[in-house]
Parts: structure tokens; sequence; C-alpha cells
């Protein structure tokens, strides 16, 4: 077999060639975000941005690819103030090393966070080759400009291409406040840009974590224990298997005790020469497993308890005058339950992962979003040296907040341990749906009483779901934190004078991850339909009904501080969703009796409004249209932008219409894509997305477009005449 | 046993069970890592090649049931139809990608029997192919834009 060359041009490459400019410098930007945190912040200098002689600028991506465009954005910003040409521009995937800032692909924020830093280091490369240039020429530096990868010279006509300039550049020093670029000079920045990927993922040459293979590597079929906890007790394996001489043997991991976290849940490994193989014999174990106390867990029972959670009091987050008395006392309220159900990421690409232990080091070839929490997991679990483990991301076959736990990564790290061997883990569908770190399932009761104006006068909020710190931190962290609960709940837009949100957690028997948009997924949706049902209580537009509730209002404070210069403005929410009304012809249509739902969500500092048509004389209500705006401050790449609407769209049809996920004694019963529902061609309808312009900083793209489209959909139900649908899916 | 397929106009002698399934001898055994595994159990398209020009989902597909049989993978289609893959490009199409070449093969099947595909015979003609970062209105413009070139 061929190995893959995953063009992960290192630092080191470059720094042995001598004549090479190499150039970076990171900055931390501070901000509040306690899911994410790993110890990995730093101030250290690391490197995103090389030049060669030979003029090629390789920009290192620090970030893992998954489809959101990462390296190409990357690329655009460092190309943009360093004046190169994109043709001469290849992007280079980093190893996960401290010295790169951050690298958690998570909380869209690759461009929030590393937008200056970006800058910087094209800026600083662009002053150092023309200080270069007019050291040479004997002139001052400041007659001199950079723009299409050449230093030019207009008083003497002289100019000199980067890569002539590489060599004397690369012994000047760096500069610390390089000059930027003013935004009306960009030429990179907020233009469209074809994925530096498009073309090798067309052909078939992209490489994914399954495509990764090393010289005597064996192949890991995974056979998970069926309930989480559970430990392999014994193995059959059959003399069928015995007899195969492509099969090698088979290995047992335990369940991990303590906090779930992202170890590995027990197992028996079917090594094998071939995947098939492994197939093959997994099929045919007969293994007895142990007890586990999530045996009984079933979904069902779960979704009650979350139920009675909300009709008692929860924690208090937010109070401000006397809802509670207000709507004990009250002859007439609106009150409405909203549910939602288990989800799971099921990226295309089932979690696989290499590694190759030799003696006291191991190295990495994986689809992991966060390759430095990948490189510290293995380091606490396996007692490896912090220097002697390198993790590299392969391309993400998709992801969606899976693959950044390296559960998958630490079986095949111990395997390799085991077998002195490179090992590639290969799941199967089935393993990657019982053993997500899954998307909470919900409960919210909404109560309110209108006044004669039909604006809210008293008002409850209560939600309940159980929280991914249970799983991600410790088992007794069962309430929910207060940044799952900023996310749509306690720093909801929908204010009232006498106003109490509340919250409560319950501990599930399966593992709770963030999945793409985490729990703005159920807020959105439970406080973007209780407006429309009090919208139509009312007698009004529920545009114009948020319109009046956001009169006078300037900025929405939740439960942590805003993040400096990224303030939760009620302004910009109103704008995306005035614009979201003219794009849909909102007011024409829904006169002439077409069934439009609307929704509008502030999620990872973006703002998002949708509308969604659907057809009503489908008995399934298909989406024929979807409107999307989008302000997500300045943005890198907008086409990319455009496709994260139009994927958010899709990805949030699939979680409204017909995916649900189930558990009985412990055990998933929607194992594959014939019982998990995801969105299919004929689901998806035309999309138009508007980008505002916009001078603000650089907020989320992958993540804000979701929320805001299943409680469009359920809205646009309720006009075609299917009633009023509170509990995803809807259909 | 010895089985021989016929992958991209080339002849493989095979010492392989005849059980296995055409995805796994692709990719473990003829290092043509292009064709995707995502189910195991023909619900998603990540595993589709074209047989004898019908688009299959190689994951179900045994080794001998192609044997005497033309199977083409996305390493070929460069060569069959590069326009398609041009457009597939141009529009920008792929996000994580993986399941861009099941995608791309049954586009490819439907445009060489569909030289003028509806909006429904799309629909029937991808519905097998699931991408979960959603993709799919690129992909229908990318496989009109080619039907457009080529009228």
């Amino acid at each position: 077999m061929n190995s893959v060359s995953l063009n992960n041009l290192s630092r080191r490459n470059f720094l042995v060639s001598s004549g090479v400019l190499v150039v970076g410098s990171y900055a931390y930007t501070s901000g509040f975000n306690p899911v994410y945190a790993n110890g990995t912040r730093t101030l250290s200098p690391s490197v995103y941005v090389a030049i060669g002689t030979d003029g090629v600028v390789t920009v290192t991506c620090h970030r893992s690819e998954m489809g959101q465009g990462i390296k190409t954005a990357v690329a655009q910003v460092v190309c943009d103030e360093l004046e190169a040409d994109w043709e001469k521009v290849v992007v280079a995937q980093a190893e996960g090393d401290a010295k790169y800032g951050d690298q958690n692909t998570d909380g869209s924020r690759s461009i929030k966070n590393f937008f200056m830093p970006l800058r910087n280091a094209g800026a600083a490369a662009r002053e150092m080759l023309v200080q270069a240039a007019a050291d040479s020429w004997g002139v001052d530096a400041s007659e001199c400009e950079a723009r299409e990868h050449t230093v030019h010279h207009a008083a003497s006509s002289r100019r000199a291409a980067f890569g002539e300039l590489a060599d004397a550049a690369s012994k000047l020093a760096v500069p610390e406040s390089p000059t930027l670029k003013s935004r009306e000079n960009w030429n990179h920045i907020g233009k469209s840009r074809i994925h530096v990927d498009a073309q090798d993922v067309a052909t078939g040459k992209a490489a994914y974590g399954a495509d990764v293979t090393l010289p005597n590597m064996a192949i890991a079929v995974m056979v998970h224990a069926p309930v989480l906890g559970s430990s392999p007790l014994n193995v059959k394996v059959p003399d069928s298997a015995k007899a195969n001489s492509r099969f090698i043997g088979i290995e047992t991991i335990d369940a991990t005790p303590g906090p779930i976290g992202f170890n590995p849940v027990g197992s028996v490994a079917v090594i094998a020469e071939d995947t098939f193989t492994g197939i093959k014999v997994a099929e045919e174990l007969e293994i007895n497993w142990s007890d586990s106390p999530n045996q009984d867990f079933d979904s069902d029972t779960f979704q009650q308890d979350l139920r009675e959670a909300v009709e008692a009091p929860g924690n208090v987050w937010h109070e401000v005058g006397d809802a509670n008395n207000m709507l004990e006392g009250a002859e007439e309220k609106i009150e409405a339950v909203y549910e939602t159900p288990f989800l799971s990421h099921a990226p295309m690409e089932p979690p696989s992962a290499v590694a190759n232990v030799v003696g006291d080091a191991v190295e990495v070839l994986a689809p992991v979003q966060d390759p430095q929490t990948t490189r510290n997991t293995i380091v606490g679990a396996k007692n490896f040296a912090l220097e002697n483990v390198k993790v590299t991301p392969t391309l993400l076959g998709g992801a969606f907040g899976r693959k950044s736990k390296p559960d998958f990564v630490l079986e095949a790290v111990e395997l390799s341990r085991r077998l002195k061997r490179p090992i590639r883990v290969q799941w199967q569908r089935e393993n990657d749906l019982q053993y997500d770190y899954f998307h909470a399932p919900s409960v919210q009761r909404y109560e309110a009483t209108l006044g004669e104006n039909g604006m809210p006068t008293a008002w409850r909020q209560r939600t309940a779901f159980p929280s991914i710190m249970s799983t991600v931190a410790a088992p007794n962290m069962v309430e929910p934190a207060n940044w799952e609960l900023d996310m749509g709940f306690t720093n909801t837009p929908y204010r009232c004078e006498n106003q109490s949100i509340e919250a409560a957690g319950l501990k599930a028997g399966v593992r709770i991850g963030w999945l793409r948009s985490v729990c703005n997924i159920f807020h959105a949706f439970g406080a973007n339909v209780f407006i429309d049902e009090l919208a139509e209580q009312a007698g009004m537009d529920p545009i114009d009904y948020r319109l009046a509730m956001w009169d006078g209002m300037d900025v929405i404070q939740g439960a942590l501080p805003s993040e400096p210069g990224h303030e939760f403005k009620i302004e910009r929410l109103r704008n995306v969703l005035r614009k979201v009304r003219e794009n849909s012809d909102w007011d024409q249509k829904i006169a002439d009796g077409h069934a439009l739902g609307v929704a509008v969500h502030h999620s990872f500092l973006s703002y998002v409004a949708t509308v969604l048509e659907v057809d009503r004389s489908d008995p399934n209500y298909k989406v024929t249209n979807a409107h999307v705006v989008l302000d997500c401050g300045t943005y890198v790449n907008s086409d990319t932008c455009i496709a994260q609407m139009e994927g958010a769209v899709v990805f949030g049809l699939s979680a409204a219409q017909r995916a649900k996920l189930t558990f009985k004694d412990g055990t998933i019963q929607e194992n594959n894509f014939d019982g998990y529902l995801i969105a299919r061609m004929p689901d998806a309808p035309s999309i138009s997305v508007e980008l505002i312009d916009s001078d603000h900083l650089p907020a989320g793209v992958g993540e804000p477009g979701v929320p805001p489209v299943a409680p469009a959909l359920s809205n646009a139900i309720f006009k075609a005449g299917g009633g009023r649908r509170r509990s995803l899916p809807l259909i | 046993m010895s089985i021989t397929v016929n992958v991209n106009g080339v002849e493989h002698q095979l010492d392989v069970d005849e059980n296995t399934p055409l995805l796994w001898v692709l990719r473990d055994h003829l290092d043509l890592n292009g064709t995707k595994f995502g189910c195991g159990r023909g619900l998603c398209g990540a595993c589709t090649v074209q047989i004898d020009g019908t688009p299959t989902r190689s994951c179900l597909t045994t080794v001998a049931a192609v044997s005497g049989r033309h199977v083409s993978t996305i390493e070929s289609l460069v060569d069959q139809q590069p326009d398609l893959i041009e457009a597939w490009v141009d529009e920008n199409v792929s996000q994580c990608g993986y399941c861009q070449s099941g995608q791309l093969m049954s586009a490819a099947a439907l445009l060489a029997t569909n030289a003028a595909p509806t909006d429904e015979d799309i629909n029937v003609a991808m519905a097998g192919n699931i991408c979960r970062c959603g993709t799919y209105s690129r992909i229908r413009k990318a496989i009109r834009r080619t039907a457009e070139a080529r009228q």
C-alpha cells in the first residue's frame, strides 16, 4: 500500500533551507469561553506564513478543515496583507502545537480570534520584503510599495519579486506592529474564493482519516459495548476467524472508570490485515459484557423526567418584577411546552484514526478538531512526554463537534502501543451512532400574560436538559452551565418587566456533547415558536410583534459578560429581520396566503434571520424556499459564508423534519441512516442568502445559521394549517 | 481464491474472499481511496461507483459480482467527464468533501443517460447520496450547469 502525503510542511522544513523568510506572531484575544478551555492559550510566537526563494508563499493553517473553508479563509487574510499573488499561495496543515495559539476548531471562532494575528503576520512579511528591497536599492522603504507579489520603486521604475527578496528579508528583524492595510484596499478579504481543496475533492484525491496508510499498518475494527460503562468480560472468537490468515487477533479495552471525558469506552478491537476481515470477524464474535449503571437508560423515561423538571421552579438565573405571582393569579395566560430529542452529529466520515507508537513516542494522523487537546489527552491518559506526541489533523470528513472528542484516537494509540505496529482504528456507522457525544434533548416551558396592547406583561421560561459538563467535566455537574444557557436562553432578546428565567439539569445515561450550534438549537426553537404564538394571540404579524417588543431596546446582557466589541445589539438583530422580510417578500406572500415562517437568532456573536416557505398542499410540508440574512460582522470569504448558510438550512432541516434518536436499555435504537433520518436532495429547498456588509469585528459563521431553521419551519407549518407543532422532529 | 476485476480499464488479479465488498477491494487492495465508507448498508451513497455505467453502492456489492464487468471509480471521472468536475469546482460545491466522490459518480451516471435532467430527475437520481454538510443546492447547480454547457 502507498502512504499518503499530507502536504504537512512544517516550520522546520523551511528553516533548514536557507534564504527563507519566516514570520508570524500570535496574540491571544481574550474572551470567556469555559467549555473550550484546555490550557492551550499561550503568548508564544508562532509561524503562519513562509516565503521561499522560489516565491512560493506557504500559509500554515493551524485550524482543522472540516468543510467550513478555513484553509482558504486563513490564506486569504494573509495573502491580502502580504500583497501576494493568490496563485502562488499554498496552504499547509499545522500539527498540534501550542506555538500556534489555540487550535480548538470549534465554537465558530477561527476567524474571530485569528483575524488580527493573521493580518499581522502577512503585514510583517510585507514590510520586511519592502525593507529588503529598499536596502538593496539604497532608497527609503517609504518610497517602495508591495503589490502583486513584487516590490516596486516607482521613482526609479525598479522592481523585485518576493522570491528574490526572501533571503535578504529573512535576515531582518520582524516588525512588532506592522502597518495594516485599510479596509478599502483589501483585495482578498471579503471576496469570493474557491476552496483550496476543491479540485482534490472533486477528483477523489483529498485525504481523510481512513485514507492514511503507514507501512506495516494493521486495521482495528471496533466492537463497542452496547451500554456506556460496560466492559468486555469474555470473548469467544469463532474457529472460522482463527483459520483466516488475515485475522491477527483481538484486544479488549475496559471502560475507563471515573469521569467520562474523552476516554475510550469498553470495547473489543478486531485486529486484521484489512478492513473487511475485521468487519467480518467482528460480526461473529460472542462477547459477554459487564453490567453498567446505564443499562436501564430509556430516552422516553428521560424525556418524561425533563417534562416534570419544568413543572417545578428551577435555578433562577434572571428575575425582575413579580412574574411568578402575576402568572399564578392570571385569569388568562399563554402557556406552551417545547421539546427536542437526542441528536447525533453523524458526520459522513465515521471516526477513524491512525497511530504509530514507536518506543516512548507516538505519531497520530487523524481527523480531529483540536490537535492540541488530542495531544494533551494522549499525554494524560498514556503517560507519554508531550514532546514525544505528534498529532497532525487530516482533512475531516465532517465533524460538527464530534471530532473535538478524541476518544477514537486514544483507542488507536492504545492498540498501537500493545501491538507495536501502526494501527488504523475504523468505526462503523453503528459505532458512531451508539457512541456519539449526543446533542442534549430538552424540554422548555414558557408562560406569559399579555397586556391590552398585546405585549407581554409577565413572562416565565424554564429549560431542562442534561449538561455537557456532566460528560466532559464531572458526573455531578448536572446543572446547565452559564455558557450553555447563554446560548439563547439567559441572553434571550425577549424581555419583560416581570420576568423569571429558570433552568434545571438531569444526568443522562449516555454521553452528551456539543453539536453544531449546541443549546442554541433548542433555545431558539422554544423562543421563536413562543413569540409566534404570542403574536398570533395578539393578532399581530410575528415580525411586527418582535419589532414592537424591541422598541427602545439597545443591548442584551446574558449571564456572562460580553466580549469587548461583541455586545449583543438589538439593532443588528432588527436589521437582519427587516432584511429577510424584504428578501422573502414576506408581507405580500402572507397577504396572498402563502405559508411562511420566520425565526431570528443571535449566536456565536452573529445575527441570522431565516424565512422558510412550505408547500401547504404537501402532507409533509416540503420546504420550497429559504431566505437567510447573516450579519457576521467583517467576513473573509463571501462565498463560504453563503455556503455555510445554505448548509445550515439543510442541517437545520434534518433536525427539524425527521431526525430523532431513542435509547432502550441504554442502547441506541436508530443505528444507521435508515433510522436516523438526514435531509436528502429532495428535501433541499431553493436557498437565497444575503450577507450584511459590516465593519464590525468578525464573528461566527459555521454555526449561527442552524438555530432559526426548526422554529421557522414550525411557524410555517402553523401558517399552512398544520397546527402548532411544539416538539421536534416536526414531520 | 483468485478473482479478476476490471477497474477504470485496468484488469486486476486479486486473491481475496469472493464475498469481500467491492468498496474494501478498492480501498484496501487497490489503493483507490477516493471511494468512501459511510454506512456499510447502502444507505448513504458515499461509496457509489459505476458498474457498466450504473451507479452502484460498492459497500453492498461483492467483488465476485463484478467479475467480468467494468467498474469505474471517482479516480477515472476526470477522464470520462472533466466538465462535470470543472463545474463542481467552479460552483464551489464541496464543504467537507467526504461524500462528494459518491455524489459525482451518481451525477455522472445521471448525465450519461439524461442530457437535460429536470429537478425531479435530479431528486430521484441523487436521493441516495447524503451530504451532511448540506451542499445539495450547489450539487443541483453543478449538474444543471454541466447539462446546459453540453447542449
